[in-house]
């Protein structure tokens, strides 16, 4: 009945290169809608609309000499990117991508891990991914890294709080962290989007300044800070710190399509299809955003965390406990 | 025989097996060698982060005794939001700066090291309980236990004045960081004039 665990490896093998192809073709994507909400085209030159890009920005980064600061505390600043890309590709093995299906008489679920603590886990690998950026910046030994890695960590702790409450009324709705548990709920009553239309609006905002998407990328105001945390770094050592923040975001719409919009169910096309389309649309989100909004300042940011957001996902997460309890 | 105790525990959690034995090992010694790391680096930047191995690893104990709601919450709290707080200002003081305590055993020195000795007064009461067959006893796990739901109602049940004596001091504590956050700019004003 259980899966044997070569199963598990090669699921969790095969989600993870996808995983890493679509954070390179959402590069590909948002330079594209970049591109076009600004009435230009975009990249074009490479492949058929573009679409070589990625590969050519790979090679192209693999290839470029990886300088490293004089005064930089070498493992911690080579260990930083790389524990930044694992928490973040770590976080997506708990995001269940489908039911289950009998694949040659064995049961094969569509999720890399079913953990109960689910969300409990995302978060972790997140608080565990924050620390990449702060020592990151830290042993870098330069100032716009270090200002930028203090801005990441204030920015990241602040809207952590109202991220982790947001959640908790879907938690009470569902009665469980599994996010497998919280999509069969789902399917069984409707989409937690229509009753915690609150909740989930606290979520994707809180969710755009915790993956340094603008209008919330302060910590790499190019005008004032250069690049942030990641400065000094360069080559694949950069590439890495952006893949975190790319695969970052890509679990981040995951996880909103899990806990609000019934993760893998739809009518009529299988689950994983659903999965990607509504995860497609959630990103395109964030692109959109990026193409409209203007950055916010430094003291608007911790005005909206701690005086609008937290308040407002307190507010929802107490609500919903009542009316849970009561109705 | 020391060593019988943790074992009891590790087949209490169900799987007594090889790996579990290795996790088990591997993450008691990262316990251990990252607590020690915490005091001996002179550097206060790399004690905060050997403090994060500190709580993760013991996250990882937490795991194989089938706490799985106590070690994620372990890891979000105490090594995400608290030392986060730590490395975060020990980054804005420079870090490189020698240890507060550097330069002869002070109070504090003599304080830890009363702590230390009753942990190891401890310690040692808990092997000879166990060499005496009375924690030989496996504990019953069942599929609720550590559920966020069980821990939730003992908190408000057997562990009620506990549980509501520690908000209480954490309402003090907060209040306390909101007084010293808004006195200290007047009193560096007053210092000016």
């Amino acid at each position: 009945m259980r899966e044997p665990w070569w199963i598990d490896v090669i699921k969790a093998a095969v989600i993870v290169n996808i995983v890493m192809l679509s954070f390179a073709y959402a590069t590909w994507l948002e330079r594209k809608v970049l591109g076009r909400m600004q009435l230009r085209y975009g990249p074009n030159r490479a492949g058929p609309y573009g679409l070589l890009q990625p590969i050519a920005d790979l090679v192209k980064l693999i290839r470029k000499e990886s300088f490293s600061p004089t005064h930089a505390i070498d493992l911690l600043y080579f260990a930083a990117p790389v524990v930044a890309a694992f928490t973040a590709l770590a976080a997506f093995s708990v995001i269940p991508f489908g039911g289950v299906w009998e694949i040659g008489g064995y049961e094969v679920s569509g999720r890399v891990a079913d953990v109960s603590i689910g969300i409990l886990l995302i978060f972790a690998l997140g608080a565990i991914g924050i620390y990449a950026f702060l020592v990151g910046g830290w042993a870098s030994d330069s100032k716009y890294s270090l200002l930028g890695s203090m801005r990441t960590a204030a920015q990241l702790v602040s809207y952590e709080v109202s991220l982790a409450l947001s959640v908790l009324g879907v938690v009470i709705m569902a009665g469980s962290l599994s996010l497998v548990d919280i999509v069969e709920r789902q399917q069984e009553t409707l989409w937690y989007a229509a009753p915690q239309i609150v909740g989930l609006l606290v979520f994707f905002v809180a969710g755009v300044a915790e993956t340094n998407r603008p209008p919330f990328d302060l910590p790499e105001a190019e005008t004032e800070l250069v690049a942030g945390y990641q400065t000094e770094y360069s080559g694949m050592r950069y590439g890495l710190f952006a893949m975190a923040e790319y695969v970052n975001m890509i679990t981040l719409s995951g996880l909103a399509v899990t806990l609000f919009f019934g993760g893998w169910s739809g009518p009529v096309l299988p689950g994983p299809l659903w999965f990607v389309v509504k995860l497609a649309l959630v990103v395109f989100v964030f692109m959109w955003l990026r193409a409209t909004l203007p950055r916010l300042r430094y003291d608007q940011l911790m005005q909206v965390g701690w005086k609008v957001l937290l308040p407002v996902a307190t507010l929802n997460a107490v609500v919903t406990a009542i009316v849970v309890v009561y109705a | 025989m020391p060593l019988e105790a943790p074992v009891e525990v590790m087949l209490a959690a169900s799987a007594g097996n090889v790996l579990v034995w290795v996790v088990w090992v591997v993450a008691a010694l990262a316990l251990l060698s990252s607590g020690i790391a915490v005091v001996l680096f002179t550097n206060p930047f790399y004690s905060a982060l050997s403090l994060i191995g500190n709580l993760a690893s013991l996250a990882v104990l937490y795991l194989l005794l089938s706490g799985e709601f106590v070690a994620g919450a372990q890891v979000i709290v105490y090594a995400g939001a608290i030392v986060i707080m730590f490395v975060f200002v020990l980054a804005y003081l420079g870090g490189r700066a020698d240890a507060p305590w550097a330069g002869g055993p002070t109070l504090q020195a003599a304080a830890a090291v009363v702590a230390a000795a009753a942990i190891a007064l401890e310690v040692i009461v808990v092997i000879a309980l166990a060499a005496g067959d009375q924690l030989s006893d496996t504990a019953e796990v069942t599929g609720a236990f550590g559920s966020p739901a069980e821990i939730g109602d003992l908190f408000l049940s057997d562990h009620l004045l506990a549980f509501e004596a520690t908000s209480i001091v954490l309402l003090v504590a907060a209040v306390g960081g909101v007084i010293l956050g808004s006195a200290m700019p007047q009193r560096s004003k007053a210092g000016a004039d």
